[in-house]
């Protein structure tokens, strides 16, 4: 910075010296020409092997050798929706918690100062549909990280005390969570699309996290964490021979077993004339809006079409809802769209957080894409391009990391999708039709038996949303329950 | 302006011209396994370049930070170091708005920005063939924007903002105790006394002239850092840099007053009725930035006091009295100033007094005896593994370079705060521990509405009461 205060001095003599080779050098840059890309670079999809262990488990190895990291991971196919029944909910997430309180010859203290000092950590999680346990390691602690994991899966005593524990830990962040108007808003928009008798529908409940015994993690654990149903993907600094013999040592004793269950949903509820939901949250400077209906499932064939639409729509930061919504009409931070693709029909929504004041303009704005988007506004030629563009152009960052290119493998297998997935994907999207967008739009979004969601100050914004017309209005509790005609739903606060 | 700017820039493309090849390059000379190559050098304009090469994936990252964030703000304008941010995206003179969008996301990649109390940063990761049309656009924002810029512009992004602050702040749980710290813990005028966001009132008052000077003061090329990490010909991208950097004009060097550290006189007892069912207790000590010797050792403090289950606070709270549900402590560190923070969620039936004594009782035994060799091998334990993951992202890598180079005048810094973690001792743990919990500190119960009594000691607590934050401004 020093160096500035010399420039006027030197300006002086420089500039009448130069001034007209200045100008000419200046003029040969145009500021006004858009610099063109390059020639696209190759996509690199990474190459893995694919083997059957005697167990019944598939392993998927993929060599990745810039860094010394090694990424490992348990995919189970199926996850709670599956293997918790419903009085028992919360039970999965409880069981891979415990995992890490102790084992048949390691304490639970033991195993975190074990961990801490290979300087990674095991992590355990079973989802809706699925469930993982995995780690990243330095590859030279490879091998000590995997014998933890295998101890931890194979050998954990589920101390009772822990579990009393992780339960009232469990039943604070229940508590915390009601508190918190975008899971309230996650949780009704369910509960209003599925209904309480499908899995969709249902969660943990205080009531269901009482329940749960020490006998049920025990008999969970058995059940799940079996190899028939475990795809187990290692990316990284090693090769499949190391991987294999590592993986046949750490986990010895981890024998056949299981196997993939069924994804047989219960149908959803029969659909409802559109109509908005609104959940009492006094004193929401923000209103949490969600759009939406149950919608296909991952192995639909429309499923390329369903993404360049919903890029368009809501995908991206200048998406249709995204520029008029947060852009043009500031009513807020960020909206967006989104399928949410499962093994079962999950739900397509369109939503976010909406100054109060404006619900019912955004509402409006939200309506309105929904129709452009099945005609009223038909898509353009740059959107179309501009959205696959982004998807197919997009490919290279999935394989940016160890973990990153684990899941990218590991869905694969998961949603049953071929191994030359990735190098067809240019192709699958690229074949997609304006003509395509707009009969899955219609299919799909069906505007006549949308449920929105609205959690927010009901006092301040209820008389706003009447007045819009767009739906007849429903109270309902932070449950998702009806509120007795001329309560307030208000959630004691 | 304008005039202004094409004289500056006769002067700043000659002298690219002139010195074009003899700019120094310094190469990075650690020789640990801690390694990211790179190649810095300064325009003559006085911009920062940074160069790191990995050709692991065909992408790049773009990475422009300046070295201006809400402690330069001038009281009755906080928030607009942020709200400045969110107008560097709404077009400049040569690129029309959502342009950037277009050759980012539209070609699969992605942009955003991010504001702190220190620096404003603007990234964009891209296939490696949009390299040269990201440079432009950079460039022209830096260059260019006050071309385009007008009231609606201004106001638009003011609302995007206000919704930002509802969204992150005033609609969340706890969301404002961030605000109650600083206010507590800095006196009134300090530049750390605000937070990133701002107030409703003064995003408000921010004006379109406000937008200009701001953006003359600190939006110079001697105030920019500039990084490009990921799969590129380092050749190229010099040329294209002096293309379409080399002739924006110096502006004036940035003043950097000497901000004073956080200076306790005496503790405080704070409570804050929030619209919240669980209560929680933070604490908060003045510690130090990140330029202070002191900050490396307060970091391994803090991931022996809780992170893992063996962890001091962790083990006594949450393990083996089972008074909490759970419990952070971090070391959060500022250029200028720090402060070591306590956040403890409460189970049911153990109140906040409880917990604060309980809280006091492991700090007590901790500044007598220290940590164990145990404890402070395991905390350093995590340090590589962390790092290397750090590497695979060239965003991350980025980043990691111009912390450096924005606070430590070496973007190779990282090297060094890696050793020094490396070689902090149990002495230095045990000192920093008496210096700092030792002190002074801020207590803060955040309560449900009308629970006043469930305080930590609520009778010696003084009530916070915050403005609505929409009653100067927001509304229709």
């Amino acid at each position: 910075m020093k160096r500035h205060n010399q420039v006027p001095a030197l300006f002086v003599t420089v500039v009448i010296l130069l001034a007209s080779v200045a100008s000419l050098a200046q003029q040969t840059l145009d500021r006004t020409k858009v610099p063109p890309p390059g020639p696209s670079p190759a996509l690199r999809v990474p190459d893995w092997t694919k083997t059957q262990l005697s167990n019944g488990a598939t392993l998927i190895v993929s060599e990745r050798h810039n860094l010394p990291l090694i990424s490992f991971t348990i995919t189970f196919v199926g996850g709670s929706n599956q293997f918790e029944s419903e009085s028992k909910h919360g039970v999965a997430a409880m069981t891979s918690s415990m995992l890490t309180e102790g084992t048949a010859t390691k304490t639970g203290d033991q195993l975190s100062d074990a961990l801490q000092l290979l300087g990674t950590n095991v992590s355990a999680g079973v989802g809706t549909e699925e469930g993982s346990i995995g780690f990243v390691s330095t590859s030279k602690n490879f091998e000590p990280t995997l014998a933890l994991l295998g101890d931890m899966m194979l050998n954990s005593t589920f101390p009772a005390d822990a579990l009393e524990r992780l339960r009232g830990r469990t039943l604070v962040n229940l508590t915390q969570a009601k508190d918190q108007p975008n899971v309230i808003g996650a949780q009704v928009f369910a509960r209003v699309l599925y209904g309480a008798a499908h899995p969709y529908g249902q969660r943990p409940t205080e009531a269901s996290i009482k329940a749960i015994t020490r006998d049920d993690v025990v008999a969970f654990s058995k059940a799940y964490f079996q190899p028939g149903r475990a795809i187990i993907t290692v990316v990284g600094d090693t090769t499949t021979a190391r991987a294999k013999s590592s993986i046949e040592k750490g986990l010895a004793g981890w024998s056949k077993a299981g196997d993939k269950p069924s994804f047989n949903y219960p149908k959803v509820p029969e659909l409802q004339p559109a109509k908005i939901y609104l959940v009492d949250k006094p004193g929401s400077a923000q209103s949490v809006v969600t759009i939406g209906l149950p919608g296909p499932p991952r192995n639909t064939p429309d499923y390329f079409a369903l993404q360049v639409l919903n890029t368009i729509l809501g995908g991206q930061f200048q998406s249709r809802l995204n520029a008029n919504i947060r852009e043009q009409k500031g009513y807020s931070y960020g909206v967006n769209s989104v399928f949410s693709f499962g093994k079962g029909p999950g739900p397509f929504r369109a939503g976010g957080a909406i100054f109060s004041a404006k619900t019912d303009a955004a509402l409006i704005e939200f309506m309105k894409e929904l129709k452009g988007i099945e005609g009223d506004r038909p898509i353009t030629d740059e959107e179309l391009k501009t959205a696959k563009d982004n998807l197919i152009q997009g490919l290279p960052a999935r394989f940016a990391s160890v973990s990153a290119v684990s899941s990218s493998i590991t869905t694969l297998a998961v949603q049953g999708l071929p191994d030359d997935y990735y190098q067809n994907y240019a192709k699958n999207v690229s074949a997609i039709t304006k003509d395509d967008l707009l009969r899955v739009a219609k299919q799909y979004i069906d505007l006549a038996h949308l449920a929105i969601v609205i959690v927010g100050d009901r006092s301040a914004i209820e008389a706003a949303l009447k007045a819009t017309n767009i739906a007849p209005i429903t109270i309902l509790d932070i449950e998702g329950n009806p509120v007795a005609a001329g309560g307030t739903g208000a959630t004691n606060r | 302006m304008t005039k202004n700017r094409s004289v500056l820039s006769v002067f700043a493309l000659l002298l690219t011209i002139a010195v074009g090849q003899s700019v120094t390059a310094q190469k990075n000379g650690n020789s640990s396994a801690v390694k990211i190559p790179f190649e810095a050098y300064k325009l003559p304009n006085g911009l920062n370049v940074i160069l790191s090469v990995d050709k692991t994936t065909p992408t790049v990252a773009v990475d422009v930070w300046y070295h201006v964030g809400s402690k330069n703000e001038m009281p009755g304008r906080t928030g607009f170091a942020h709200l400045f941010e969110h107008m560097m995206f709404t077009g400049s003179g040569h690129v029309p708005y959502g342009l950037h969008d277009k050759l980012t996301e539209g070609v699969g990649g992605n942009n955003n920005g991010s504001t702190t109390n220190d620096r404003t940063n603007y990234y964009e990761n891209i296939p490696s063939n949009y390299l040269e049309s990201t440079l432009w656009i950079e460039a022209d924002r830096l260059g260019f924007l006050l071309d385009t810029l007008d009231i609606a512009k201004l106001n638009a992004q003011r609302d995007v903002v206000k919704n930002e602050r509802r969204q992150s702040y005033d609609n969340q749980p706890y969301g404002r105790v961030g605000e109650i710290f600083y206010a507590a813990m800095y006196p009134k005028g300090h530049p750390y006394s605000w937070p990133v966001i701002g107030s409703m009132t003064d995003l408000s008052a921010a004006s379109e002239e406000d937008v200009k000077a701001f953006f003359r003061q600190y939006y110079t090329p001697n105030n920019a850092y500039l990084a490009i990490v990921g799969d590129f010909d380092p050749a190229q991208a010099k040329a294209w840099i002096t293309k379409y950097f080399g002739d924006l004009p110096a502006g004036k060097p940035v003043e950097r007053p000497n901000i004073a550290l956080a200076k306790l006189d005496a503790s405080k007892r704070l409570v804050y009725e929030d619209r919240v069912q669980v209560p929680r207790l933070y604490i908060q000590w003045p510690s130090v930035g990140t330029k202070n010797a002191d900050d490396v050792p307060l970091s391994v403090m803090s991931s022996i006091l809780s992170g893992s289950r063996t962890a001091r606070l962790t083990k006594a709270l949450v393990y083996d009295s089972q008074m909490a549900s759970n419990i952070f402590a971090f070391q959060n560190s500022n250029e200028d100033v720090g402060q070591f923070q306590l956040v403890v969620i409460p189970r049911p039936d153990h109140t906040l007094t409880e917990i604060e004594d309980a809280v006091d009782q492991v700090i007590k035994k901790f500044i007598s005896e220290g940590p164990t060799d145990d404890e402070l091998q395991r905390a350093k334990a995590g340090l590589e593994l962390g790092f290397l993951r750090g590497l695979e992202s060239n965003l991350g890598k980025a980043n990691q370079l111009l912390d450096g180079a924005v606070f430590h005048a070496d973007p190779g810094h990282f090297s060094i705060d890696y050793q020094k973690t490396l070689s902090v001792t149990a002495a230095d743990v045990k000192r920093v521990a008496a210096q700092y919990l030792g002190g002074n500190r801020i207590v803060l119960s955040v309560v449900p509405k009308g629970k006043r009594d469930q305080a930590s000691k609520s009778s010696e607590s003084e009530a916070v009461s915050l403005l609505r934050t929409e009653a100067a401004g927001g509304g229709k």
